[in-house]
Order: C-alpha cells, then structure tokens, then sequence
C-alpha cells in the first residue's frame, strides 16, 4: 500500500484530503486559523470587488503568506458559461494558479448547479489548461461527460450549498465513484466531521467543506475535527470495511463452561 | 474631462488618466487586486500605459472569501 497515498489532481498531488471554503467566516483572522488547523493545502476564494472601506475582505495577501497553500478561485455570481470563462480568467491572472472551480448557480433560492452552462465552461476552460474542478449536481451521466472534456474532478454535491443536510445524495455518489477515474470530490451540504468520513469511506477521493467550519462555535476547532475525520475515514477505505450481514456472528467462543453445572 | 464606469458607479476623471491612476485614487497599491478594462484583464505592467476613453468600463478586483 502506498504509504504517502497523496491526492492527485491533474499534475498535481497534496497530502491533505480536505479542501476548504472561505466564506462565510466572522473575519479573516478567523477564517485564517481555520485553515491552519485544517492542514488543507487547497483552498476556495472568490472574486469581488475592491472595496477600500473593506481591506480585511482582500484575503490574498494573508493567504498567500501560509506556507504550501495553493488558491482555488470560484467562479460564483457567474450565471452563465460565458460569465464563468470570464471570471476564470481573471482569477488566473491574478493567483497564477491552475485550479479553476466552475460554480454556476443561477438560482439564489436553492444554489443548484447549471448543468449546461457547467458542462460549457468546463469545456472551455479545460481546452485552454485549466485544472477544471466543476460543481455539479450528484449526476453520474453528467459527472462522466465533465471527465471526458478533460475536468481534472468533479464535485458533486452533498447537499444543497450551506444547507447542512449531510450526504442526500448517497446513491448517486456511489455511482460516480465506481464509474470516474479523475477524483470525486464531495462539495457542499456536509455539517459534521462523520459524514466527511461517510463520504471518504464510500471512497470519495476528497472532500470540500466550508459553511460546516465557518458556521461552528469554534472554527478552528471544527477545521481539526474535519482533517481528523477525513484522514480517518480515508485509513478506512485502505484498510477495508469489513462486509456487513443480517445475522450476528460471535466475537467469543460459545462453548462455555459456565451452563456445564446447571 | 470623461466618465467612465468604475466598479459599476460612474466616475468623472481626467483625460489622459490610466488604469494604474485610477488605482491609486481608489486606494489600492495594486498588488493583490486584478484590473480588468472593457472584460480585458490588464496586467500590472501594462497598467500605467493603458489610458481611459469615454464610456469605458473599469473593474477593480480582489480575491474575497468564498466556498
């Protein structure tokens, strides 16, 4: 068994399984402690604009200072494919990183991902070298056409964004995990450390979390139960679960001497 | 004098004022922001060159937290 067992995307490898949002949090200084209590080596930001009574929002000065972490930009408040290649080329230009996550989302109520306008830019964006990681709904049929245009993974959701109601999508996931061969990557809806390690166990080769960590009384706090439940649930994937029955099977021997004397 | 269009707000500004003017102005020191002119990102180099026109539409933009 590999004893590093890194995460390999594209040309690229990490040691951690857990990748980090970083919305949402009370201020930067929290959200940063998050991350380094995380050991995430790949994290999201966003593109806004420059707001000078808001300087704490820049977050790429105070990000770029921890050590080993690359940028994964969003391309959020994009609502269409062009929109998308738009944002992606900004955010390269501006992080110098390869690492693009497609994000279209039209619709504010439910945060639900466009699977056209995803499939597009995705295409788009891989052809010109991207390492393309596309949010998508838990499609199996979808996830396949996203690898073979070349996406370095897939994201398929959890749950809704920041809904909190863990892995609803169970089902479909296992699908895509026994048909891809780029990693899957569970994004969005997770609440709590054991479904991250659900979702490692099923053999998700990763997992993206944020409103989980930023929401949490102590995120920092939170970020470590994470790493430990991902790293843990990932162990068990390697180490096999054993297959599960309808029937108890002794763990001790049954012949006892203790009814001999009745 | 000309308008042009800064983070979506209309600005009056000088003729002849650049990318890297308008920057300043807003307070920037321009090394964690992207400058994007008419959907064209232009880089830090060529900031101070790139000369504004009328009707032009400038974009200022930082890396913000984001899931």
């Amino acid at each position: 068994m590999d004893p590093m067992d890194l995460l390999h995307i594209g040309p690229r490898t990490f040691s951690s399984r857990l990748i980090l949002g970083t919305g949402k949090f009370s201020s930067s200084k929290v959200m940063l402690e998050a991350v380094r209590a995380s050991k995430a080596e790949l994290v999201t930001v966003a593109l806004r604009r420059f707001n000078r009574e808001q300087l704490e929002d820049d977050l790429f000065g105070p990000l770029s200072e921890l050590e080993g972490l690359t940028l994964m930009p969003n391309t959020s408040g994009a609502s269409t494919a062009a929109e998308a290649v738009k944002a992606a080329h900004i955010s390269r230009e501006l992080s110098g990183s390869p690492f693009i996550k497609v994000e279209i989302h039209p619709n504010p109520h439910h945060l639900l991902p466009d699977p056209i306008e995803t499939f597009e830019a995705s295409r788009i964006l891989a052809s010109e070298g991207f390492l393309v990681m596309p949010y998508i709904a838990a499609d199996p049929v979808l996830a396949k056409r996203l690898e073979e245009v070349g996406c370095a993974s897939v994201m398929p959701l959890g749950a809704q964004i920041g809904s909190g109601q863990g892995l609803t999508t169970a089902g479909m996931l296992d699908i895509i995990i026994r048909e891809s061969t780029v990693p899957v990557i569970v994004d969005a809806g997770l609440r709590a450390p054991s479904e991250a390690a659900r979702a490692m166990e099923m053999g998700c080769s990763a997992v993206l979390v944020n409103s989980a960590i930023a929401a949490a009384a102590d995120p920092a706090e939170m970020a470590a139960a994470f790493r430990d439940a991902t790293a843990a649930g990932r162990s068990a994937l390697r180490a096999g679960l054993m297959t599960a029955g309808n029937e108890a099977v002794p763990t001790s021997p049954l012949t006892s001497f203790l009814g001999e004397s009745r | 004098m000309l308008t042009i269009v800064l983070n979506g707000k209309p600005e009056t500004v000088a003729e002849g004022s650049t990318v890297a003017d308008m920057l300043a102005a807003a307070g920037s020191d321009g090394r964690t922001v992207a400058t994007v002119l008419n959907d064209h990102v232009v880089r830090p180099p060529e900031r101070s060159a790139a000369v504004l026109r009328e009707g032009d539409r400038m974009e200022i933009l930082v890396f913000a937290g984001g899931g």
